[in-house]
């Protein structure tokens, strides 16, 4: 018996494989209906006034899809994955990890049924009712305990990089999610935050700041730190930079929330440290990237072969792009300009398309032929899924750069008379043709991840017959 | 890996499956990192100093610089303000036939004026007012108005609104009239702009426009609308509104159905009055603005 299908025996695969596929269907359904957005902003009349397509109600479902379907089942995937090869253990409980799989899905499933229906406590990112609000406090309570039993019953002396940044993305997101879902239920669909006005404001972007730093960050990085130095198989660059670089991150990553909220009833101090620890979170947040990066060196000839560690190498430089933006954003001066335009949301995407999402997918590619001992249908399509989705990514944020600072601009600009130059139509009929482009974006990136389905399809179709010609 | 040199790691080791397990080296923190690292951090000092940042127990660090979010608010409108002031003063007091003798003054209430229509009354009439048939808002860039196109009329528009009411001709809208007349008054409307395709039903149309129905009251007898309608070209009554039908400029379309659409089931169209004192709910205008807004779409295509 070779050490591949042993380790297949003595590992939980089966919750892996099952996240795995979720991950791809809800990566399809999040990019999709973030298409049909892109396309209502572009022709607000294409929403045929149905409620339930209007921008306000589909808008929270595109965020929850990819955030929570797509890249919740990423993390679930890989970090059960990681932290079982990590720990030559089998997952804590075989029963949790069935819980943690149906519960989350049942979540997704509810939320793509209450948002269209109207059904949200109106918070960004949080937008699920409470009795939801209360079930993921059980499923995630569930996944540490899987995690970290996992963990304690490891055979390795050390505990691996990845899991720190898992750990770390569990826990914080534990106390994140409850502290900003804290509230009055009057019946079964409503409830009252128990906090008012600005402080609830700051709790909210206590919350989401950190559900894009631990998140969509710290859990990623975990993801980058064990997949990287698997598919370049070179050592981890620097265990001392991993180090600092993850408790800099941690400490300073939970102050940045404010600079969501400059200019507003926020008193000035607190908007300046979300400013001043957001810039000191640049260098810890280029760890990361750095760690990745130069895992590379010595075995730079193998982006020419590899598209998977192509697709690695791109998305720790979408991440090194949109962490030295971010701090830049958060300086008041600049921030001034910044807010309220697209260019926040074409910051979002560079991190969201090119760090998050095209991370997963190199994860999901390296990962898949291994849980069903195989190999990839087509390198080739991989390949073309890369090139469709950088390309898809740089037409997305080019054009909500111009698109932000166009209107930016356009919103600040007085004439020699000290009038106002343009009203606020003028700026939306500016940005049109940008909404296009961004749309054809996002289409783009949308056929990349089409192929990728195609590809894991034949992959896993063929899994068995191609087993059987290899031996 | 054969180049791996054992000896740069940690010693660590991780899922060695595969035969090339999970190591790591130990490099120290590359400098230059390290060293904008402290930058970011000496920043972000030097910032605490100069503005609000810390929380005490009696407030907050108030920074050397004086610095507020609502200081630097008051000092970037008072810029603003400054600028308009001059002008602002002389538009308050001077009449419109006053202002639009003094070219700079005019150009400064068209420019604010722009931006006022394009905030506030863009949204119907359309960006730069060329109006939208889809709902009934007239165009304001042609030469043709229903409630008068002085400066005047226009301030009196925006200041008190209109109302345009166009009534149900058709029996089942509650009209006193069968659908065989509705249509020939359809076809005498067209052949006022020339385009009736039955001159049986222009004749029986003519009839009714200046007899049972009693068009002409409104539109007068020969459809110039409310404003010029009467032979010697004088206004039948200027605040009715009631259209040109002579010309090829349509409120709602000028295809034969819309047409015919407008005379069956009647019309309502509606300005909103923009005095701050008017009781309708909502955002209103100064009269300042409504000054300045006036002339903006005087400058449109008034002059009448």
């Amino acid at each position: 018996m070779s050490e591949e299908s042993k380790a297949i025996q003595t590992y939980d695969y089966g919750v892996v494989k099952l996240f795995s596929i979720a991950a791809i269907a809800y990566a399809v359904v999040g990019l999709l209906v973030g298409v049909i957005l892109a396309l209502e902003l572009t022709f607000p009349e294409l929403n045929g006034n149905i409620p339930y397509l209007s921008f306000g109600r589909l808008r929270p479902l595109h965020t929850s899809a990819v955030i929570f379907a797509f890249g919740g089942s990423v993390l679930f995937a890989t970090s059960y994955y990681v932290v079982q090869r990590t720990s030559q253990a089998r997952l804590f409980s075989d029963f949790l990890s069935k819980f943690t799989f149906w519960g989350w899905n049942l979540i997704v499933v509810s939320v793509v049924i209450t948002y269209p229906l109207g059904l949200t406590q109106g918070k960004e990112y949080a937008e699920m009712i409470w009795p939801i609000d209360v079930f993921i406090v059980l499923v995630w309570v569930a996944y540490f305990v899987n995690f970290v039993g996992t963990l304690a019953k490891r055979k390795e002396p050390h505990i691996y990089v990845a899991n720190w940044f898992f750990l770390s993305f569990i826990i914080v997101v534990a106390m994140l999610h409850i502290v900003n879902n804290l509230a009055i239920p009057v019946n079964f669909t409503d409830s009252y935050p128990i906090f008012s006005g600005v402080q609830d404001a700051m709790i909210q972007w206590w919350y989401a700041h950190n559900a894009v730093g631990f998140f969509l960050t710290s859990g990623f990085l975990g993801i980058m730190y064990y997949f990287v130095p698997k598919q370049a198989e070179r050592p981890v660059y620097s265990y001392r930079l991993s180090i600092v670089h993850f408790w800099s991150l941690c400490f300073l990553y939970i102050w940045a929330g404010p600079h969501h909220l400059h200019y507003t009833a926020l008193p000035d101090w607190a908007s300046t440290l979300g400013a001043t620890f957001s810039i000191m979170l640049l260098l810890p947040s280029w760890g990361g990237m750095i760690n990745g990066i130069m895992t590379l060196s010595g075995a730079w000839h193998k982006l020419r072969t590899d598209p998977i560690l192509r697709f690695f190498i791109i998305s720790l430089s979408f991440y090194g792009m949109s962490t030295f933006e971010g701090p830049m954003m958060s300086i008041k001066s600049v921030n001034a300009l910044s807010h309220y335009t697209d260019w926040t949301v074409g910051h979002v995407h560079s991190g969201a398309l090119g760090w998050v999402a095209m991370v997963s997918f190199a994860a999901l590619y390296h990962m898949i032929p291994r849980l069903w001992g195989t190999t990839i249908h087509s390198v080739k399509l991989i390949n073309l899924h890369f090139w469709l989705s950088t390309i898809g990514v740089v037409i997305y944020i080019v054009a909500m750069w111009i698109a932000g600072i166009m209107q930016g601009l356009m919103w600040r600009a007085y004439d020699q008379y000290g009038n106002l130059t343009y009203s606020f139509a003028e700026t939306v009929e500016a940005m049109h043709p940008y909404y296009l482009i961004r749309t054809i974006g996002g289409l783009v990136f949308l056929v990349g991840a089409l192929i990728m389905v195609y590809n894991i399809w034949m992959t896993i179709a063929n899994a068995d017959k191609r087993a059987t010609a290899s031996v | 890996m054969a180049d791996n040199k054992e000896i740069e790691t940690t010693g660590h080791k991780w899922d060695d499956e595969e035969g090339y397990p999970l190591t790591e080296y130990n490099n120290p923190l590359p400098k230059w990192w390290l060293y904008s690292y402290y930058a970011t951090i000496i920043f972000a000092v030097v910032y605490w100093v100069l503005y609000p940042a810390w929380p005490t127990p009696n407030g907050f660090t108030k920074g050397i610089l004086g610095w507020t979010q609502y200081g630097q608010l008051k000092e970037e409108m008072e810029e603003g303000q400054k600028a308009r002031k001059v002008f602002e003063e002389k538009l308050s007091s001077l009449t419109s036939q006053e202002i639009s003798q003094d070219s700079q003054l005019l150009q400064f209430a068209i420019s604010g004026g722009k931006t006022i229509f394009g905030d506030n009354c863009a949204p119907c009439h359309g960006n730069s007012g060329i109006g939208s048939k889809v709902g009934g808002f007239p165009t304001l860039v042609d030469d043709d108005w229903l409630f008068g196109g002085t400066l005047e009329n226009i301030t009196t528009t925006i200041k008190y609104g209109r109302k345009g009411q166009m009534p149900a001709h058709l029996e089942a809208n509650g009209g006193s009239f069968s659908q065989a007349q509705v249509s020939d008054l359809t076809q005498y409307a067209l052949s006022l702009s020339g385009r009736a395709s039955d001159n049986a039903a222009v004749t029986r149309g003519d009839e009714l426009y200046h007899g049972e129905a009693s068009c002409n009251s409104c539109h007068g007898d020969h459809g110039k609308g409310s404003l010029i309608g009467k032979a010697d070209g004088e206004p039948i009554d200027n605040s009715i509104g009631a259209p040109n039908l002579s010309d090829a400029i349509w409120l709602y379309g000028s295809d034969p159905a819309t047409v015919e659409a407008s005379i069956a089931k009647g019309r309502t169209g509606e300005m909103p009055s923009w005095a701050e004192d008017s009781d309708r709910a909502g955002r209103k205008l100064n009269d300042l603005a409504i000054k300045q807004v006036s002339i903006y779409v005087h400058s449109l295509g008034g002059g009448q």
